[in-house]
């Protein structure tokens, strides 16, 4: 699945994986489009020209705040952590997809394939 | 060293931003671009194979200009306010409205239920009954547009909540400014028709509201369940 694909669906699971990666630590552009990538095997990945009008994106609804530390390079990276909002909002969204796949699932039964 | 500040601007060109924004969205991105090229080159390739790939990323991000800007702007076309609160109590507001001029024009006219000293009080039960599916519109259209609990709750009693504003504003300074004699000699008429175009409409909206909430967290609570 590529995130630049312009559908809902594609827009949908790219929003999911980004918070449900900064739900678990706060990461910083590069390290999220690396993380995505290598714990889906290069199955999902980003450009930087998907994952940062994402990021905005979800900044400007309150879901991520982003903050200028440094890094353990000592660089000044942008860090992304999810906020209460985000939290809150991370929970139906996950809801949303595994009823999805659930459903998904049953009409196909791609799960046996 | 490659100057990741200059490929950046090269390839996003004027963001029109303001300037301190603008710069931090470049500084942001051109970072990630050094953290790429160094990355290609843990991984073996040469330093012109580095370069060329990370101007691969860079290049791509042409397309996004827009995207960035409309992401960075405060407010959007529409903001999250204008989608979970305001046009679905506009929808609300309307739904109702119109329900009460149909049936006026074309249905059942009011029912004189309380006349004395020549002022009544008329109550429109056929609209009054029309309340909840309005109510229930407008938290809906909240809730879709994944609007919190108060705002589909706004959204849904927002006809009364305009009639309560009109009853404790509006009314009070015409009724002051033409000095109209009946509604002062007549205060309990005034509450009267505050609470038939208020609070009963606002407790028929709620029912409908609360049959959304009601649903909304039924639907919430069937995956949890199938899983």
């Amino acid at each position: 699945m590529n995130a630049q694909i312009p559908s809902k669906i594609a827009r949908g699971s790219a929003e999911l994986a980004i918070l449900a990666l900064l739900n678990e630590q706060p990461l910083y552009g590069f390290q999220i489009a690396k993380h995505i990538e290598e714990r889906t095997g290069g199955v999902l990945r980003f450009t930087m020209a998907s994952l940062y009008p994402m990021l905005y994106e979800l900044e400007k609804r309150g879901h991520v705040k982003g903050s200028w530390e440094s890094n353990e390079a000592g660089r000044d990276r942008r860090y992304y952590s999810l906020t209460t909002v985000g939290k809150k909002a991370l929970a139906p969204l996950r809801r949303e997809w595994r009823a999805f796949f659930h459903a998904l699932d049953t009409l196909t039964g791609f799960s046996h394939a | 060293m490659h100057d990741w500040i200059a490929v950046v601007r090269e390839n996003l060109n004027e963001l029109d931003l303001p300037a301190e924004q603008e710069q931090a969205v470049v500084t942001e991105m051109a970072a990630h671009l050094e953290d790429l090229y160094e990355d290609y080159l843990r991984k073996g390739l040469s330093d012109a194979e580095a370069f060329q790939c990370s101007l691969e990323q860079a290049t791509g991000l042409r397309t996004t200009r827009r995207k960035i800007r409309r992401a960075k702007c405060k407010e959007g076309l529409m903001n999250s306010r204008t989608k979970t609160l305001w046009l679905p109590g506009l929808a609300t507001l309307s739904a109702a409205s119109i329900s009460l001029m149909l049936l006026q024009q074309f249905a059942y006219l009011h029912p004189e239920v309380w006349q004395k000293d020549g002022g009544a009080l008329v109550v429109d039960l056929p609209w009054l009954l029309l309340l909840p599916l309005c109510g229930a519109l407008g938290a809906y259209l909240s809730q879709r547009a994944r609007g919190q609990r108060i705002a589909s709750l706004v959204a849904g009693l927002f006809p009364s909540i305009i009639m309560f504003a009109v009853f404790c504003v509006l009314i009070p300074v015409g009724v002051l400014v033409e000095r109209n004699q009946f509604i002062i000699h007549h205060p309990t008429y005034f509450m009267l028709a505050l609470v038939n175009w208020t609070v009963i409409p606002a407790l028929l909206l709620f029912l409908g509201v609360v049959v959304v909430w009601l649903r909304s967290a039924d639907r919430e609570a069937l995956p949890s369940r199938a899983s």
